[in-house]
């Protein structure tokens, strides 16, 4: 596998005799490596993950993208997707160009951690993550738990015809202990889950503390209670307020769904939709969030979005296209899961800023409802305004005090009501992004953080 | 790196010169895309070409076997060593409680015995996808109130070569769809917001016959949405037709019912009651079409059919012949390569293989066509979607919010309904409520939606949980 710049010479190359056939044309090169280790109560799984690298090719047609990608950086592939991408261009399509400005100019990212995780060499790996099983199945009633650690490296070359270069290389490091109750037939667990951009230190929060915590929750989640159903005051998590704001404000405010008039957000562009102490943004230049880029696969540099601005609906996320069709700005969000997937416009770090309200002044104000807790996914509804979102627990909330235990539950509700129910935001000591991955449908799956802190808002539940 | 094709994992195998076990397994997969926002065409994409192999190795290790895996792009004889080497690598750090494991022997080179490749798309795939999204537009002229949004379709074209060191070197090819469509219903007199209808389907074939009838189902239910109301709240009896059954089960009784729950302690004891005695499940490697059917399993293994679930009662397990390894059982063809996020992300040979559920076959019973399993119901709802149902394979739980619903009402289909989520148990131990337990009435007739072929269903005592 050779070296991802090795190839950049033959990209340019398939680049010129394409560019004779279209008024524009673009290459994503990607090259991927990283490793891993899972570890559980009866297996050692170290893997080194797949030596993956190719390019995909998108040309303007005078009407819409064609596009072409081949596994490969050598000169076979690369020349055979061009000679295939031309095949796709009709003869004139030089006459008429995109919508939109291309990217120009030259620029190279590189994560560099202070402790790069390619300094733990495969037997340290492994010593972690028997560490951290080890501290999980110490809790009486926990006899497995799942442990995986690793990074990957993402390294990506764009090349335009209108001479934009752009190199990164990102590197993400992810950890989980997933510990696992058993009783009478019974299964259930609990998650402490991290990641992000960086390297070792990313690690440092996998804490015996933590550890015991997480295993004693899912020991305690055999004997939960069914979780209250109907409509209720919740008071979401960090997680869940994170997975919030991606499925409430991010999908809808995606703008290839305004294209399509197929976001019921467009017609409220710039009224208020919340309270004034609600801010939400996408920001793919956050530090270390696990859903950071230095530039998307358009060759923009990643910035921060205001998407809620102190309860007013001021912006969306845009390519290139999406940006001159609705006379807006590209906002650095043009995203590719991978060289074989193709660019939509796609969220990074999104998140609900801070407030100023402490955990129990929240429950408290919350009088009685339920606590979200440890959510694992979501799902919107771009044109119904809908949105779901499940968390593997939760508390009952009475007389202002947290109580019961609760199992596992989908929150449904109108986004719209559900953030202008909202009564409190938490403070920003307990603010985190959450490593995930989003789809677009439910397709190409690329990184994506979510975050936030404690919020106070009203919604309906139910067993899930 | 040299041309890979359709004899990739037997030109990797020849390189390989080492001691079994190992297997390889190969794809070379063509894909070919259209993208359209309304009934324009926004993204023309193919061949998107995937040329890739997996080499396997299985080392002992006292009384354990070290599993080591590397996928590669990179076919040319220095990539070979590096993935073999890397294979080798991790192969000595890693233990798996298997003190054998028997890789399946031979099998004919060429195998055509099941039915999942679509012979006219893998003749002329970009015209296939081409005739199929102008039909498509077809059936949306001169309808007013009712255009797709946005959608996509994805067909590809792929064969799978596997070589190991029992001699077995095996091929098959294979076809498959991916087809996502967002039908929008707007405008008129009432003033509602507009409605949509999110159809996505994975599918073997690519027949434009298909979607005559169900362009109209599709806009009838995208103008059900816009008048829909929130469902009802409490225990209600529940129906679920089989492209919503599709989603929730095979997930969790594929993981629950399999070797690698076994070694995780989460497997019911065969015989025990899973399901009331209607409830009979098969997983079943061969059943034409089916989107988890093939030939052999991702180990080469010849696939079959056996019971999971026979009427009520847990049967079999489902093993790869690693965890067959590790049970002193044989492989019942289990072998799957799903990756991390399903099958959909990527290429199979990205990922080595583990115990999943091939196409799984829920047996019809005597309720009749689904307006007679809505009659015999009486009172209740019909679930048509979820937004998504979250199947949780370890616990077992699932639950959605309901996307587009009916009323039943004295026996029949009423108005529409929406919000509000379904959820429980999809399979748990006697007394404890769960989907299969709760089965009260199974249609007469099968339907196949992607990897599960089943009936109508209807189920009393799942929460419905309303917004109201």
């Amino acid at each position: 596998m050779s070296e991802l710049l090795d190839s950049e010479d033959r990209l340019r190359g398939a680049l010129r005799r394409i560019e004779r056939h279209t008024p524009f044309a673009e290459i994503v090169a990607e090259r991927s490596l990283g490793d891993s280790v899972r570890l559980d109560r009866t297996s050692v799984s170290p893997r080194v993950f797949p030596r993956l690298e190719g390019a995909a090719f998108r040309a303007w047609t005078g009407d819409h993208w064609a596009e072409v990608a081949s596994t490969g950086l050598l000169a076979e592939p690369i020349d055979r997707a061009a000679e295939a991408l031309i095949g796709l261009l009709p003869e004139g399509a030089g006459a008429r160009p995109p919508p939109g400005e291309p990217t120009g100019g030259e620029a190279s990212y590189t994560t560099a951690p202070p402790r790069p995780m390619e300094d733990l060499s495969i037997e340290d790996r492994i010593n972690f993550a028997r560490d951290w099983y080890a501290w999980a199945t110490t809790v009486p009633g926990v006899p497995n738990t799942t442990v995986s650690m690793g990074f990957f490296s993402d390294e990506r070359l764009y090349l335009n015809t209108s001479a934009a270069r752009r190199h990164q290389r990102v590197s993400r490091v992810f950890a989980s202990v997933v510990p696992i109750a058993i009783e009478g037939g019974r299964v259930q667990y609990d998650a402490l889950v991290r990641g992000a951009i960086g390297g070792r230190e990313v690690l440092d929060y996998i804490t015996e503390e933590r550890v015991h915590d997480v295993a004693r929750s899912a020991r305690a989640m055999l004997s939960a209670e069914s979780p209250p159903t109907g409509p209720i005051t919740v008071l979401m998590d960090p997680s869940t307020t994170g997975t919030f704001a991606h499925e409430s404000f991010g999908h809808g405010t995606e703008a290839d769904q305004f294209v399509r008039e197929r976001s019921y957000l467009r017609p409220i562009l710039g009224s208020m939709v919340g309270p004034e102490f609600l801010t939400i943004a996408d920001d793919g230049a956050y530090p270390g969030g696990w859903g950071g880029i230095y530039f998307d696969d358009e060759g923009r540099r990643s910035q921060k979005n205001l998407l809620v601005d102190h309860g007013r609906f001021t912006g969306v996320l845009h390519d290139r296209v999406s940006a001159a069709l609705l006379g807006g700005s590209p906002t650095g969000n043009a995203r590719r899961a991978d060289f074989l997937s193709r660019e939509f416009v796609r969220m990074t770090n999104t998140y609900v800023e801070p407030g100023d309200w402490g955990l129990e002044e929240l429950v408290k104000e919350a009088k009685d409802g339920v606590l979200l807790e440890r959510c694992t996914s979501g799902i919107e509804d771009p044109l119904g305004g809908q949105m779901q979102i499940k968390v593997l627990r939760g508390h009952r909330i009475e007389h202002g005090e947290l109580t019961t235990l609760v199992s596992s539950m989908a929150l449904s509700g109108r986004v719209l009501d559900v953030l202008r129910s909202v009564r409190g935001v938490g403070r920003a000591d307990a603010f985190e992004i959450d490593p995930g991955f989003c789809g677009k449908g439910h397709s190409d799956m690329l990184t994506a953080g979510t975050g936030g802190s404690y919020m106070l808002t009203s919604a309906a539940v139910g067993p899930a | 790196m040299t041309r890979a094709g359709s004899d990739l994992a037997f030109r990797v195998a020849d390189q390989l010169k080492i001691d079994g076990p190992w297997d390889v397994y190969a794809e070379h997969l063509a894909r070919y895309e259209i993208h359209f926002d309304g009934t324009h065409i926004e993204t023309v994409r193919g061949p998107i070409t995937i040329d890739g192999y997996g080499i396997r190795v299985l080392r002992k290790a006292e009384d354990q076997m070290g599993v080591g895996y590397q996928a590669s792009a990179d076919a040319s004889s220095s990539g070979i060593s590096t993935a073999l080497a890397d294979a080798e690598a991790t192969a000595r750090h890693a233990r798996f409680p298997a003190r054998a494991v028997v890789l399946p022997g031979s099998a004919p080179r060429a195998l055509s015995d099941v039915e999942i490749s679509d012979a006219s798309l893998a003749d002329r795939p970009r015209e296939g996808v081409d005739a199929y999204v102008r039909e498509l537009f077809a059936r949306f002229e001169g309808r007013t109130g009712v255009q797709p949004s946005f959608g996509s379709v994805r067909a590809t074209v792929g064969e799978t070569t596997i070589a190991n060191s029992s001699g077995l070197a095996t091929s098959f090819r294979h076809t498959s769809v991916d087809f996502e469509l967002a039908v929008k219903a707007s405008g008129g007199p009432e003033g509602r917001p507009p409605g949509e209808y999110w159809v996505t389907r994975f599918q073997r074939r690519l027949d434009p016959r298909e979607l005559i009838a169900d362009a109209d189902n599709w806009c009838q239910r995208a103008k059900d949405v816009r008048v829909a109301e929130a469902p009802p709240a409490g225990q209600i009896p529940v129906v679920l037709p089989a492209y919503v059954l599709s989603e929730i089960v095979p997930p969790v009784v594929g993981f629950r019912l399999s070797g690698a729950a076994q070694l995780r302690q989460m497997a019911p004891e065969p015989g025990t009651m899973y399901g009331t005695e209607l409830v009979s499940i098969d997983n079943d490697g061969r059943m034409p079409w089916g989107g988890e059917s093939a030939p052999v399993d991702d180990e080469g293994t010849r696939t079959g059919r056996f019971a999971l679930l026979d009427h009520g009662k847990t049967g079999g397990l489902i093993y790869d012949a690693l965890h067959a390894g590790a049970f002193d059982r044989t492989s019942t063809a289990g072998a799957q390569r799903l990756g991390d996020f399903g099958r959909r992300a990527g290429s199979r040979f990205t990922s080595r293989p583990a115990p999943g559920p091939a196409t799984l076959a829920l047996h019809v019973g005597t309720g009749g066509t689904d307006a007679e399993v809505i009659e015999a119901v009486r009172e209740g709802i019909w679930v048509e979607q979820f937004g998504w149902a979250f199947p949780d394979p370890t616990s077992g739980a699932f639950g959605g919010e309901i996307r587009i619903g009916y009323r039943i009402r004295n026996g029949r289909l009423a108005e529409p309904i929406r919000g509000g989520t379904v959820g429980g148990l999809v399979l748990a131990a006697p007394g404890t409520p769960s989907l299969l337990n709760s089965v009260v009435t199974l249609g007469s007739t099968a339907t196949l939606s992607d990897s599960l072929r089943a009936p109508t269903i209807a189920v009393n005592g799942l929460t419905v949980a309303g917004t109201t």
